[in-house]
């Protein structure tokens, strides 16, 4: 009696520890049973329903019999594994999950009373099962918005990067238009570039020709961005070049438009405005590649639109010749150049600055230096935009002649 | 900008609806070299601007690269209706010098009748 007593004491943690693998444990074993206890509960649920069926024939009676005295046994079973394999049986017996258990199978042995729908309070373990999927889910989702808060930071930092090296094309855009208009007796020259938001392609060029005159562009590279910036710097050092080599505006438009074609893989255009002066006598040379043509605003009060526009944008297509116009600078006549970016600007309203505005600020404060009017000007288009995005780079160059 | 493709006997006709700026230049282009490279070539291709507001220099690209495509396959191709300030943008960047520019429809479907151009 006393080596039977001290058989299950002696293998009594080991059998606990099987236990354990089977109830609590989480590999494949204990989720076998798991569903199988599921499953039976379920089964033993639906039995009631299918007894309470009037006149079943015999055999089915007997099934159900059968089933019954499996699914007690296996409960009892369940019950004795999980009494076993807690490290308190008294805690568990009394706790929420042992009573329903007991519950469960204590009234097959006590007999006299059908008590299988307390089975039913059994069900509650489904509600474990689908705690468990929750948990599971959850813990996918936290996976998942972990690797894409990941994958938003490496974007954030790729797009860091992206704008870091735009800023540097923007600042070195920036960087090769020139500074101050060449010193000569009697001329003042003033300029702004104010970039849109986009990287655009505007730029403006002062050029100091070997034969003592001075170079003037204005010019706005088709599209935005950085093929734009690109097809800029080319046609301004093509520009610079050949201004050199050719002191004709025309023929230096239309050898810059050969070399633009030759090198042109994005099929971008310029507009150009190429004018050169003679500081000596203020005769003004020009020629116009596409480009709004600019204003003259005489000393004496009248505004001129330079004529012999319509030149074909250059880098557009090989083969195009742009005459030569010539217009004479009085004393303090203003010549102002510009880019649509100030004539297109936009209000809120979706209402344009327009040529007029332009025309407008020219006539009223085109008497001081010409870096006021550009400061002017600038403020003008700035104040009537208001909130909306700048659009287009906006490009201004004013030069007087003869004001000593 | 909205596109309309109208398929008439002597040409086929697109029609720019709005404003043809940076965002809507690449779909004129792709709409007009799919009529040139699909299977039943149009004898003539016809930009109808009558409701056509705004062109920017994007746009402009958009319509060079077409009238480039259509020179390559042999098939005229010429602008018509545009409402003045279009046209204004058409002259000032020397392109309807490149490009024919008609005062309307029925005159560029006339005009655009290979050797009759």
């Amino acid at each position: 009696m006393a080596s039977l007593l001290r058989l299950p004491a002696l293998s009594g943690t080991k059998l606990r520890g099987l236990a354990q693998l089977v109830v609590e444990g989480r590999g494949p074993y204990a989720r076998a049973f798991e569903n199988l206890i599921l499953v039976l509960i379920v089964l033993s649920v639906a039995s009631i329903g299918v007894e309470s069926i009037p006149a079943l024939p015999q055999w089915a009676l007997r099934t159900l019999r059968v089933s019954e005295i499996v699914i007690v046994a296996v409960f009892t079973f369940e019950y004795l594994l999980r009494l076993i394999a807690a490290r308190n049986p008294f805690a568990f017996i009394f706790s929420y999950q042992g009573a329903i258990d007991l519950l469960a199978v204590a009234p097959f042995y006590l007999g006299g009373f059908d008590a299988r729908w307390l089975r039913a309070l059994r069900l509650l373990r489904l509600l474990r099962v689908l705690k468990l999927q929750t948990h599971v889910l959850e813990s996918v989702v936290e996976e998942r918005t972990r690797e894409l808060q990941e994958k938003n930071a490496a974007l954030e930092k790729a797009q860091a990067q992206l704008k870091a090296e735009l800023d540097v094309a923007r600042s070195l855009q920036l960087a090769i238009l020139p500074a101050a208009f060449p010193a000569r007796p009697g001329c003042q020259g003033a300029a702004r570039m104010i970039p849109a938001t986009t990287m655009g392609g505007d730029f403006y060029d002062f050029i100091e020709l070997p034969d003592g005159r001075i170079g003037l562009v204005i010019a706005d590279v088709s599209g935005h961005g950085v093929p734009a910036a690109f097809f800029m710097a080319v046609a301004r050092t093509n520009l610079r070049e050949l201004a050199a080599r050719y002191g004709d505006a025309g023929e230096c438009l239309a050898q810059t438009n050969e070399a633009l074609c030759a090198q042109n893989p994005l099929d971008l255009f310029v507009t150009v405005f190429y004018c050169i002066l003679d500081p000596q006598t203020g005769v003004l040379r020009y020629a116009n590649g596409g480009h709004n043509p600019p204003y003259v605003r005489r000393a004496s009060g009248p505004i001129e639109m330079l004529d012999g526009a319509g030149g074909l944008v250059l880098g557009a297509m090989q083969g195009i010749r742009y005459p030569t116009h010539m217009v004479q600078l009085l004393q303090g006549d203003r010549l102002v150049l510009y880019t649509d970016g100030i004539t297109e600007a936009c209000n809120p309203t979706d209402e344009l600055y327009g040529a007029h505005r332009l025309v407008d600020e020219v006539h009223i404060h085109g008497g001081g230096t010409p870096a006021a009017l550009v400061e002017r000007i600038c403020q003008s288009v700035s104040n009537f935009a208001g909130p909306t995005p700048q659009s287009d780079d906006i490009t201004l160059t004013v030069l007087t002649w003869g004001v000593p | 900008m909205n596109l309309r493709i109208e398929a008439l006997a002597e040409a086929t006709c697109v029609i720019p609806q709005g404003r043809m700026d940076f965002d809507a230049a690449p779909a004129f282009q792709e709409a007009v070299e799919r009529l040139l490279s699909g299977a039943g070539k149009p004898a003539a291709v016809i930009i109808d601007g009558a409701a056509l507001e705004y062109v920017s220099s994007a746009g402009l690209r958009a319509v060079l690269l077409g009238a480039r495509a259509a020179q390559r396959a042999g098939i005229p191709f010429a602008l018509c209706a545009l409402q003045p300030a279009v046209r204004e943008v058409f002259d000032l960047s020397g392109f309807s010098r490149i490009i024919p520019v008609h005062p309307d429809r029925a005159t560029a479907l006339a005009k655009a009748q290979p050797g009759r151009a």
